[in-house]
């Protein structure tokens, strides 16, 4: 849920990294946090086991473009992708404005990442959000494996709703891709939330 | 949600109210998504926007675990540090009131004026809710330009 503050001139944003364990969630925030300069960043918080899954979530707070006057601030997590954690990853979403799916695209992972696409869109359902509406990018994680799933077949299993939503390859460890996602993400919460004039970018 | 000119006046006012009557260093609103609302007190040095994702994810928690034992809500979240403690309180479904203390004053102290403070914020963010969103009516649609994307990568 976005909150506009007149006061402060700030609109904060709550954007989710979701996806199955060891998709690259966790990696997407910390380039992001690696190469942002420090006046638009705060701390990255991880919550994580002691072999470094996450156990809660992690958490990174940025600051983008001005937007009429108001400073708008995105507060990115993650969620964790193990099966077990579904309560977790539910009170995570709570409030959320614009989800990343980060799928993991070895041929061996495609069962977990439709499994987690399934149950990303049964706990949106149980805050009664619309998946079709909420502002989604996919990130095909894990290019640069050597047994991945072509992009076609990807697409035919995790982007196949009427609404066709932008994906991504990426090399999250290396940070390739890690941009372009967040950038669309970002983008599209934005239009989401003021709407865009005619004829400009889509 | 949105918050303008006069809740915010307001908010402040029952947060300022709150530190001078409990004793409490620090007080922070957050929306129970993680999101800082309002927040009140001296120290400029505190994390807050990490701190109330921390809380919030907490306090999240706990009423998971209230679920697992048939109850509806636990309605306050203490820790009790060595100088520094931490209590957490609803506010509403939507909003919880963290105040952070030292040996000044008591946990009694706080719970005290936390659930008096949460109550007429309670009253003011229903009032909030309750208004036409502002920002989707004065704020028209984004250009193009204004659209584009955000972050930058830096060389690292």
């Amino acid at each position: 849920m976005s909150v506009i503050n007149h006061a402060a001139k700030v609109i904060n944003f709550k954007v989710v990294y979701y996806g199955p364990g060891l998709a690259g969630k966790t990696a997407n925030l910390q380039h992001v946090h690696r190469c942002l300069p420090d006046g638009n960043k705060g701390n990255m918080t991880s919550l994580a086991t002691g072999d470094d899954r996450t156990l809660f979530f992690d958490f990174l707070p940025v600051s983008a473009l001005t937007v009429r006057g108001f400073a708008t601030k995105f507060q990115l997590y993650t969620v964790p992708g193990q099966i077990q954690y579904n309560m977790t990853r539910k009170l995570v979403l709570r409030g959320v404005d614009g989800i990343v799916f980060v799928a993991d695209s070895q041929w061996d992972r495609l069962r977990e990442n439709v499994e987690s696409f399934r149950n990303l869109e049964e706990n949106l359902r149980e805050y009664k959000y619309d998946p079709g509406e909420l502002p989604v990018v996919l990130q095909y994680n894990k290019r640069d494996m050597s047994k991945v799933a072509p992009l076609g077949y990807l697409d035919f299993l995790l982007n196949r709703s009427g609404k066709r939503v932008p994906s991504f390859e990426a090399v999250a460890i290396s940070g390739t891709g890690v941009f372009e996602t967040l950038n669309t993400i970002a983008r599209m919460v934005l239009v989401s939330e003021f709407g865009q004039e005619q004829g400009g970018v889509s | 949600m949105v918050i303008d000119e006069g809740d915010a006046e307001r908010i402040d006012w029952v947060l300022s109210s709150f530190l001078g009557e409990s004793g409490a260093a620090e007080v922070l609103l957050i929306d129970r998504s993680g999101q800082l609302l309002a927040k009140g007190g001296l120290s400029g040095s505190l994390d807050t926007v990490s701190i109330s994702a921390l809380a919030a994810g907490a306090f999240a928690s706990t009423g998971a675990m209230a679920g697992l034992l048939g109850e509806p809500e636990f309605t306050v979240l203490f820790h009790q540090g060595v100088k520094e403690s931490l209590h957490v309180s609803t506010v509403d479904d939507h909003t919880i009131f963290m105040a952070i203390f030292d040996e000044g004053t008591t946990v009694g102290m706080v719970r005290l004026f936390a659930r008096e403070a949460g109550r007429l914020i309670a009253e003011i963010l229903d009032e909030t809710r309750r208004r036409p969103e502002r920002t989707r009516h004065s704020i028209d649609p984004l250009t193009a330009d204004e659209a584009i994307p955000a972050f930058m990568e830096q060389p690292t």
